[in-house]
């Protein structure tokens, strides 16, 4: 019987060997309401590919999607999972720093790749929904169920900054100016450590999951004035490379409910060489009135390591990245505040300083002037 | 007064000062009946060492020839325990000697290494993984990925990030559209 079972695999896999998936193979669901509409699916590359014992289907889906509402749209993010593959594993896949008008169209490209033991069965492989819907006036639209409005909005408010602090460049020191905090922000990129990182989530179901050597060790803290949200108090447990379990004791300082805090998670190692991870706040377990201290928690590891050795953590740094008020307003730290604490320097550009000084470095100062003058 | 030290008292008891040193001395001593008492106490304990070096008489040939049979005993038990061959006709390495010998420095090496670098030991779990690989972000467990790829090669550059919820993102400028796109998974 077994025998049986795993020559039919065997067969069934040599004749999806590189073979193209149908187009059935991937759902796309758009509420009927949607401000944003699918004009066109285009998944002619879709492959299967046996290899080895497992199966890797290839989906390249190339989305072209208008903007069916009155809005200028500034942020769509999509939904991506897969029922049969990790469990009900999800992705998604977010496209920040739109401008798009009215009635406009606009493609967004989604690679994936599912990797499974077993052969395909029917259905869909992958379904793609639509997550939310950022307007230029911070508005939404959207299911949220991946938090989508907070963090496209945290990321527009970014967005926002960074170009303010560009304009601002421009108009103190001009074209050189400008050019000079381009190549900057360029070098600051290009140093930033290269670090392979895993996370798992939720409690160990696994006995062998306590290392040798664990000790619980103090977050050190950077505070901004204009934050709303000060840290009071923080440890995790540090086990060679691996950071579990993370615990901050936080103040609301502002005059409104919080219902979000997230950290900057700086990770020193023992050469010195520094790291950041975020750390959110459950959201189930927040909600902070005015004056009030709460405690921001995840019952998570991370596993840090370089070129595939792992490193051995020595410390680490926490700061207030984002804080979500009860009435949906976010904050983010501004420029000055990044620039004082030097976090400039360790931590990745935002997504929109990485598109601005993308555009200078393809496509020169000119385009980058007439990229920061359309907004 | 300044009196002379212990040792000064006890060199000129026993006639051991030098010429200066001794006037000095003698012309102190002529002063001071407390460092004459110090003297007069070195020249008794003087007096009375002689005596203790005496010890009595010891036969030194008998004991001299025990000693030699003793030896010439535990040489013959020897020769009769090791067989025919002598110790200084062995050879130094033979295999068995060589394979301990290398062993040992191996075991040395090794310990020496890893002493020098402690390298911490990766926690085996089950649970769900979210991690980037050479061209993208995946989310991985039970024998299965669900993984969002990236534009591969040198033109694009991608930033990655890891959330404590159980995320990883890649931030890039997609080439072929021009935006900016930000793809993640959850480990949640």
């Amino acid at each position: 019987m077994r025998l049986s079972i795993v020559g039919l695999l065997g067969v069934a896999s040599l004749l999806a060997q590189d073979a193209p998936l149908p187009s059935s193979s991937i759902a796309i669901n758009f509420p009927k309401d949607s401000p944003v509409s699918v004009l066109q699916v285009q998944t002619g590359e879709s492959r299967a590919t046996a290899r080895g014992a497992a199966l890797v289907l290839d989906l390249h889906m190339a989305l072209s999607l208008r903007n069916s509402s009155s809005n200028r749209i500034h942020g769509v993010t999509l939904r991506v999972f897969s029922q049969e593959v990790t469990m009900g594993g999800k992705a998604s896949v977010s496209i920040p720093s739109l401008d798009i008008a009215p009635f406009e169209a606009f493609p967004v490209r989604i690679d994936v790749q599912l990797v499974r033991p077993t052969q395909v069965a029917g259905g869909p492989l992958v379904e793609v929904n639509l997550d939310g819907v950022l307007f230029q006036d911070l508005s939404f639209f959207g299911p949220d169920r991946l938090n989508s409005r907070r963090t496209m909005t945290a990321w527009e408010l970014e967005a926002q900054r960074d170009r303010t602090y560009y304009k601002r460049v421009l108009a103190q020191g001009g074209k050189f100016g400008l050019q000079q905090q381009a190549l900057q922000s360029i070098a600051r990129q290009a140093q930033l450590p290269q670090v392979g990182v895993r996370v798992r989530h939720g409690q160990a179901v696994t006995s062998a999951a306590m290392p040798a050597g664990e000790r619980t060790a103090q977050f050190a803290f950077l505070k901004f004035p204009d934050s709303p949200v000060d840290p009071v108090d923080g440890w995790a447990q540090l086990s060679g490379n691996e950071v579990r379990s993370p615990r901050i004791q936080v103040i609301n300082k502002s005059n409104k409910p919080v219902k979000y805090v997230e950290f900057g998670w700086l990770v020193r190692d023992r050469s010195g060489e520094q790291f950041v991870a975020t750390l959110p706040s459950a959201d189930a377990d927040l909600l902070l009135p005015p004056g009030r201290t709460g405690r921001v928690l995840q019952e998570t590891a991370l596993q840090f390591e370089r070129s595939g050795q792992p490193l051995n953590i020595q410390s680490m740094t926490g700061f207030v990245s984002q804080v979500e008020f009860a009435d949906g307003k976010v904050w983010v730290p501004n420029r000055q505040s990044l620039e004082n604490t030097t976090l400039l320097n360790v931590m990745a550009p935002s997504a929109e300083e990485q598109r601005l000084t993308d555009i200078y470095r393809k496509r020169g100062l000119d385009a980058l002037i007439a990229e920061l003058g359309k907004f | 007064m300044k009196h002379p030290s212990q040792a000064t008292l006890a060199l000129h008891a026993g006639g051991d000062l030098g010429p200066i040193a001794r006037w000095r001395t003698e012309r102190h001593l002529t002063r001071c009946e407390r460092c004459r008492e110090e003297v007069a106490a070195f020249e008794t304990v003087r007096d009375m060492l002689p005596g203790l070096a005496q010890i009595p008489e010891i036969p030194w040939n008998r004991l001299a020839a025990e000693m030699k049979a003793n030896i010439r005993l535990g040489l013959a038990a020897g020769e009769c325990v090791r067989g025919t061959l002598p110790l200084r006709d062995t050879p130094l390495f033979t295999g068995a000697r060589a394979a301990v010998a290398f062993a040992s420095i191996l075991a040395l090496m090794a310990t020496s290494f890893i002493l020098e670098r402690p390298v911490p030991q990766l926690a085996k779990d089950e649970r769900p993984m979210a991690q980037a690989t050479g061209n993208g972000i995946e989310v991985s467990g039970n024998g299965q990925t669900l993984r969002l790829m990236h534009p591969g090669g040198g033109d694009v550059d991608v930033t990655f990030s890891v959330g404590a919820q159980g995320t990883v993102g890649a931030r890039y400028t997609d080439p072929k559209t021009g935006y900016m796109t930000i793809n993640r998974v959850y480990a949640e």
